[in-house]
């Protein structure tokens, strides 16, 4: 695949000097020296990772064949108050599934479900099933084409991912971050 | 601070018995991923974050910080790699049964 | 201080890690058992920072904890993958 418009080139280059850059703080926070050698080692390191790593952040689109999306091209302002409520999620999460274990009787049915969510960012997918599976009731089983596949814990935590019309609040939520309808 | 961390300690502590409990208890292999997908990681989590409190700030603290962000990015990937690895090979979830 | 606890949160874990151990010799699918071994290596992790406190070598432990997870992590996600549709010998 090759991209000959000059301002992709240019965003391309771009990304590979900001990837170089972090993965070099990620080498300095790594092994805490500072004496010239273990700097030059970090620096052709983190260039040689970033050129390898070019085609794989890449990413294809998955609604439109043949749209290329850049992996770093994510709503970092958005994300964080979304982080909050989903550590708060993730909390919640924990205490029912504590309850449910804990409980001698073991008030379970699982079940699954199945819903639809179009994006075209790979990268709102993989956010969106992550934030499936860390919160309460329900593991994201399989997805394809933009169908998710959920098994959950209880009837109750399907119904709030997945209801009878309309689509649940964590959907909604990751595709808003994404600016996708 | 200390108390801080041994809240944080206990707490972790308590959820990873809890997933590990329910990993002896539930009745099949998805359920039971409920139990080590969620419990496991705010648990383990929670432990490395008191660790790191107790530690106080230096560079061993944010090298604790950037176990907790992978823990959190990775243990959900493994769940759901390995349900969809068992989905795929027709293993059938568990029903209650008599309804 | 908190040394005394330290070993007694310790000895809880491995605890744990022997009960994961039941499951990975019982569990009925070969996916039970990958399960229960991707638990122990999550625990396992924090076992060894609580020994690296332990032994007063944190920066050392510190640093084998994190190969120690992000191996585990690929050798969960390689394992899974090779399994994938293959089904079951056992069931």
């Amino acid at each position: 695949m090759s991209v000959n418009n000059g301002t992709s080139r240019r965003a391309e280059l771009i990304q590979f000097v900001v990837l170089s850059l972090a993965l070099f703080v990620f080498w300095f926070i790594l092994s805490g020296r500072t004496d010239a050698k273990h700097i030059i080692i970090g620096i052709v390191t983190a260039i040689v990772t970033s050129w390898i790593c070019r085609p794989v952040l890449r990413l294809k689109s998955t609604t439109n064949r043949g749209e290329v999306i850049a992996a770093y091209n994510l709503p970092y302002i958005k994300l964080i108050p979304y982080i909050f409520w989903l550590l708060w999620e993730v909390v919640k999460a924990n205490i029912d599934v504590a309850l449910l274990v804990l409980n001698p009787k073991m008030p379970i049915e699982p079940l699954m479900v199945k819903f639809k969510k179009s994006m075209s960012n790979p990268v709102a997918h993989a956010l969106l099933a992550n934030s499936i599976t860390l919160t309460p009731g329900t593991i994201t089983v399989d997805v394809q084409d933009g169908v998710y596949t959920i098994h959950a814990l209880t009837k109750s935590a399907a119904l709030s991912l997945a209801p009878e019309k309309g689509e649940g609040e964590m959907p909604t939520r990751v595709g808003k971050l994404f600016n996708e309808k | 601070m200390k108390f801080v961390a041994l809240f944080f300690l206990l707490g972790g502590f308590f959820f990873t018995t809890v997933a590990a409990i329910g990993v002896i208890r539930f009745p099949d292999f998805y359920t039971r991923l409920h139990a080590s997908g969620k419990g496991d990681t705010l648990g383990v989590a929670m432990s490395i974050i008191g660790l790191a409190i107790y530690n106080g700030f230096n560079l061993i603290s944010l090298k604790l910080m950037f176990i907790v962000v992978f823990i959190f990015l990775a243990n959900p990937i493994g769940t759901h790699v390995l349900s969809r690895a068992a989905y795929r090979s027709g293993i059938k979830p568990w029903v209650r049964k008599g309804e | 201080m908190l040394d005394n606890f330290f070993v007694v949160l310790m000895v809880g874990l491995i605890f744990i890690v022997m009960l994961m151990l039941f499951r990975v010799f019982k569990g009925p699918t070969v996916f039970d058992r990958l399960n229960g071994l991707g638990v122990i290596g999550t625990d396992a992790i924090v076992i060894l920072v609580l020994l690296g406190f332990l032994e007063k070598r944190v920066d050392m432990y510190v640093d084998i904890a994190i190969s120690y997870a992000i191996l585990g992590f690929i050798s969960l996600v390689v394992i899974a993958k090779y399994l994938e549709g293959k089904g079951d010998a056992n069931s």
